[in-house]
């Protein structure tokens, strides 16, 4: 992927996202004309960023929202749910595309007729600014109107081998279509050529040109308006149609033709031979199955007929379909009716064609940014091979090129005098005037430098001063007319204004010529505008780093850590094996240094990670929108301390958990209106979504004022569902109950809606949310609401681990779940119920060998005194006491969280890299021991 | 320039481009008994083909092109 | 070398513009806005402007009377826009643009232009 199209689906992200909020918040403020304003403009930037790239689909649908926020900025449209709702669809719609463009699905061509549909409801929205309250029945009724208005196409005025043709390939297997192609009028200033375009169109087997409109007085023609509607009739499949046409998709029609729709014969239907018999004769040899004497007698009749008659058409279809499909008896016997009653036969009646159905009728003057481009991507196109070197890759999604003309730079440089021409002719007199003179002198002088007729410079700076000098460009526009005479520059001051070639961007590198070797030297300019070099490196002050930097820079900082644990060791040596004490001091004072600097670095990095948990709140005002008006309840959002920062990891982790809450809540917690209002509440509801930093942990908090948990309710559900038996129900306190909510396979809603349902309770959200080390409370009270509490530490980057060995192998185990770290003799250990314990100061602590829990076939190993190493373990209220073989240092790591196949391995929380290049298992005791 | 104006006659040749369009419509503008000879035509721009349909000129030879001369015949001959 | 400074508030664009002209050896500095465009021109004034329409703080036409307001050796500035109806080029010509043209501006055309502007040969 280049990096002008990183930047874009970067920029695209943030725009995306920016329009989301803008539109939330003008759900609260429907008239905050500021709001509006950076709405428009955070549209028209990504439309004008996805124009650099070949994205019509992305850039109709942008366009057309422009169009309506420019519409509603401008008050014509008011603002409305519903617009907010088609709006937020079509960035939908666009996030997708970019999705999968980055995704490397470059082809986003399939969604040429979503894009239209979005359009058309954009436009719907513009044109008429009574809403509709959905958009399908105005649509279907176009659609149906167009169907009617198309009752046979007009297929008569093709020639008949041109229809005979078609309907040979349609024989063949192709599929026909008939095309209506009516360019927008605007468009040859989009840099198309409608005509062009369908010239390309594939399998094209007939074509017709007509006025939109009859003409008017030549003298009033506007010859760049277009107004001309194309038909066509084409074998090519409906795909390649729509490919052809990608750009302009919103000013074609397609229908599907039968290819009895083109057995239409014409003529003169007065005289021809009198063979009267010749119905009844074709009929009996029909029916006998003759085709060869039907055939027979089809010639010798057309023989006799003059070709021009209404008959002779009819024998020639007759003897086609009798060659192409004799099979058909049905339609040779339509046409032997016909044949008879000399009137045309009426397919439709007969079943045989089935009224089309016309696709892509939307009638919408849309943008369509240049369609020359898919023309130039065509092999089929004359005179143009020979630009092929100038026309770049077409990676990327990037337009091609058309070549460029040898005239081009002459033609500029006109269109460039003649603009200034026009500045100068001005009749304003702004304040800024002087100004707009000098810098049209400028432009003039770099033209004559350009053109090589540098000896002109003395007389135009002395244009200039005497038109500075007047405060007019009069002095400066006579120059010009002896310079640049009008003759023959007529309309180049119209058409600087357009963009008579289409504008096409290509790939920089690929393309670009040389740099201009021949750049005159002008030894006044590097003094007269006195600039610094070092005003170049002005840069901007953020930055975005790619994740997989700052990944290696934490692995880094980790092994640094590491390595610098092994200085007091390194002293420790350098005392008691080499016996120079004053080194082993100044190793350790060395080593007082380095682990600050260590420490500070880790800091650092840990800084770089943090992130504001707006991160993940900023899609909650929409989520609560969407789901809320689904359930038709009336919720409103409160978000606190979005600035509220944590590790990333953290704030990626919190997502999902949070997501589950807060549908809980829109779900279960918060009632409809009707409800609500009758137990005396406000009829909106209110959901509070607050994060706070406390010490070295982030605190979220989710709570709503919706109807609470009936701890009575979860007590009954939980004892029928087997969570608690008879005794626990009796003595449980209510919290205790309302507790039960996080227990597995709990779930308390009535029916599962398809929101928060699925059997998916609120263990998932506390398993979530232990994974990071944190923990999750919720306290309710039954009528007034819920609250819950999330706590989460504010990094998970470094973790202190203790260090055992068992088996042989080293295994970290988390520091916040050790207790504590004993010897015990083994005949101080007791087998109760096959189970190992042992009574450490009074309390009897169940065994467990790390061995059998990890599946290593090995025995505890004891030391020289017959004593086990046991690592007493917290879990939950309860300790345990894990059998290891011995016990090593503590140490800092940087957890990484297991990922692949091993992702599924619960005893492991992570590995971590250390110093020497090993890796150490960091062991899940919760997981392991549950 | 691709369309080379004679007394009474248009040459169009080649690729016709959308600027020739204004120019061609000027000069069809002055003179409504004008020919036009597409004979070395390969394609022209539909700014161009919509005046020329417009001002319906007497087309004094087709497009040697067969079928830019199928176009142009159904469009011009109406 | 001559600097040209692009005036946008697309990210894209900006990047766009930039490697065209700097693939054609042209020194290339950003602003984001009119306001940042003015700091940067008052620190050192360029030989040439590309200009946006619509941007935050200080949008196109704002930048533009501001810069032919200001007591500078006066550049040529291109109007770099979406928009494609003349009267907003007229719009753009009266702040004190030179030329007008409508994105996106293909990079050959755009470096013709900015080298006649900037008196340079067209190779």
């Amino acid at each position: 992927m280049n990096s002008l199209l990183e930047q874009f689906l970067s920029e695209a992200r943030d725009v995306l996202q920016g329009i989301g909020d803008k539109l939330m918040q003008l759900e609260n403020a429907p008239d905050d004309a500021g709001l509006m304003t950076e709405l428009f403009r955070l549209v028209h930037t990504l439309k004008g960023n996805s124009g650099l790239f070949d994205f019509p689909e992305m850039t109709r649908v942008l366009h057309a929202g422009e169009d309506l926020m420019d519409a509603v900025r401008n008050g014509r449209v008011a603002y409305s749910r519903i617009l907010a709702d088609r709006l937020l669809e079509a960035m939908d719609f666009v996030g997708l595309l970019c999705e999968e463009i980055e995704a490397g699905q470059g082809e986003t061509a399939r969604h040429a007729a979503a894009s239209v549909h979005l359009v058309k409801g954009l436009r719907e929205l513009i044109a008429s600014d009574e809403p509709a309250e959905s958009s399908p029945p105005a649509a279907a009724a176009s659609v149906a109107e167009l169907a009617e208005d198309f009752p046979d196409l007009a297929l008569d005025r093709l020639p008949e081998a041109a229809r005979m043709d078609a309907y040979r390939r349609a024989c063949a297997g192709a599929s026909l279509h008939w095309l209506v192609y009516r360019p927008s009028e605007q468009c040859f200033y989009q840099g198309d050529d409608p005509f062009f375009q369908v010239r390309q169109t594939p399998d094209l087997l007939w074509g017709g040109i007509e006025a939109r409109d009859p003409w008017p007085p030549l003298a009033e023609l506007d010859a760049y308006c277009c107004l001309l509607d194309f038909c066509l009739l084409t074998a090519a499949p409906r795909a390649a149609l729509e490919e052809q046409y990608r750009y302009v998709a919103d000013q074609v029609t397609f229908t599907p033709v039968s290819r009895f729709a083109l057995v239409l014969p014409q003529g003169d239907t007065n005289g021809g031979p009198v063979y009267d018999d010749f119905a009844t004769d074709a009929r009996n040899l029909l029916a006998a199955g003759d085709l060869a004497g039907l055939a027979r007698n089809a010639g010798t009749m057309l023989e006799l007929s003059s070709p021009d008659l209404w008959i002779a058409s009819a024998l020639r279809w007759l003897r086609l379909v009798l060659e192409s499909e004799p099979d058909n008896r049905a339609v040779l016997g339509a046409l032997v009716e016909s044949l008879n009653s000399l009137t045309t036969p009426d397919w439709r009646a007969a079943g045989w064609v089935e009224r089309g159905e016309t696709h892509h009728a939307d009638a919408a003057i849309a943008h369509s940014p240049s369609q020359v481009a898919t023309a130039s991507s065509k092999p089929a196109q004359p005179d143009q091979a020979s630009a092929a070197a100038d026309q770049p890759s077409a990676d990327d999604g990037f337009r091609s090129a058309l070549p460029i003309l040898p005239s081009d730079a002459a033609a500029a440089l006109t269109a460039i005098v003649a603009t200034q021409r026009e500045i100068l002719a001005l009749s304003d007199q702004p304040v800024w005037l002087s100004g707009r003179i000098s810098a049209a002198a400028a432009a003039l002088s770099g033209c004559l430098r350009a053109a090589g007729a540098a000896d002109a410079l003395p007389e135009l700076d002395a244009a200039v001063a005497r038109a500075l000098a007047e405060e007019r460009g009069d002095a400066l526009l006579a120059w010009l007319d002896d310079w640049f005479p009008l003759d023959g520059l007529a309309d180049a001051g119209l058409k600087a204004n357009i963009p008579v070639q289409p504008a096409m961007p290509v790939t920089p590198t690929d393309t670009q010529p040389a740099p201009a070797p021949a750049t005159q030297p002008e030894p006044d300019s590097e003094l007269k505008f006195g600039r610094r070099a070092e005003d170049a490196i002005a840069g901007p002050k953020s930055l975005k780093v790619d994740q997989a930097k700052i990944d290696r820079l934490m692995n880094l900082i980790g092994e640094m850590v590491v390595a610098k644990n092994a200085l007091p060791y390194l002293a420790g040596r350098a005392e008691a094996v080499f016996g120079v004490r004053e080194l082993s001091r100044d190793i350790k004072g060395h080593y007082a240094v380095i682990n600050r600097i260590a420490e500070e670095m880790q800091d650092a990095i840990m800084q770089v990670r943090m992130m504001p948990v707006s991160f993940v709140f900023q899609r909650f005002p929409r989520l609560v929108r969407d789901i809320s008006r689904k359930l038709g309840k009336e919720v409103n959002l409160v978000l606190e301390g979005e600035d509220t920062e944590a590790d990333k990891n953290i704030i990626e982790a919190l997502a999902d958990p949070l997501m589950h809450i807060v549908r809980n809540s829109l779900d279960h917690g918060i009632e409809s209106p009707e409800v609500r209002r009758a137990a005396g509440k406000p009829a909106t509801g209110t959901l509070t979504i607050s994060a706070a930093q406390e010490s070295d942990r982030v605190l979220i908090e989710i709570r709503d004022d919706g109807k609470g948990i009936d701890p009575g309710v979860i007590k009954r559900k939980a004892y029928a569902k087997g969570l608690i038996d008879e005794t626990l129900l009796e003595r449980i306190s209510d919290q205790e109950a309302v507790n039960l909510v996080f227990a597995a396979g709990f779930s308390t809603a009535e029916q599962v809606s398809d929101l928060s349902g699925r059997g998916v309770g609120m263990d998932v959200v506390r398993n979530a949310v232990e994974k990071v080390n944190g923990t999750v409370s919720l306290t309710s009270e039954c009528g007034r609401g819920t609250r819950l509490r999330l706590s989460l530490p504010l990094s998970m980057a470094v973790t202190n681990v203790m260090i055992v060995v068992s088996d042989g192998q080293r295994f970290g185990v988390p520091m916040d779940s050790v207790v504590e770290t004993v010897r015990v003799r083994r005949a101080a250990i007791r087998t109760i119920k096959r189970s190992l314990t042992t009574v450490l100061r009074g309390r009897i602590v169940p065994l467990k060998s790390i061995n059998d829990l990890l599946g290593l076939d090995a025995a505890p190993q004891v030391n020289g005194d017959d004593e086990l190493a046991v690592l007493v373990v917290r879990l939950g209220d309860e300790s345990v006491g894990l059998l290891v073989d011995d016990f090593r240092e503590t140490q800092d790591i940087i957890l990484k969280p297991m990922t692949g196949v091993l992702g599924g391995l619960s005893a492991y929380a992570g590995s971590a890299l250390m110093g020497d290049g090993s890796v150490l298992m960091v062991l899940n005791v919760k997981e392991m021991l549950s | 320039m691709t369309i080379e104006f004679k007394r009474n006659l248009a040459v169009l040749r080649d690729m016709v481009t959308v600027e020739e369009a204004e120019g061609l419509l000027e000069w069809l503008q002055k003179k409504p008994t004008a020919k036009v000879d597409l004979g070395a035509c390969v394609h022209l721009h539909a700014a161009n083909l919509q005046v020329l349909m417009a001002a319906k000129p007497v087309i004094q030879v087709w497009p040697a092109d067969a079928a830019l001369r199928l176009w142009l015949e159904s469009a011009l001959t109406i | 070398m001559k600097r040209i400074l692009i005036v946008d508030d697309a990210a894209t664009v900006r990047l766009y513009h930039r490697e065209i002209l700097e693939a054609a050896n042209f020194t290339v500095e950003e602003a984001m806005n009119g306001i940042e465009g003015l700091e940067k021109t008052l620190r050192s004034p360029f030989d040439l402007y590309l200009v946006d329409i619509n941007m935050p703080k200080l949008d196109g036409y704002g930048f533009l009377r501001e810069l032919r307001g200001l007591d500078l050796p006066q550049a040529p500035a291109i109007m770099i826009s979406t928009e494609a109806e003349a009267s907003d080029a007229r719009l753009a010509y009266a702040a004190g643009a030179n030329l007008y043209l409508i994105k996106p501006v293909r990079p050959n055309q755009l470096l013709i232009q900015v080298r006649l502007l900037l008196g340079e040969v067209c190779p």
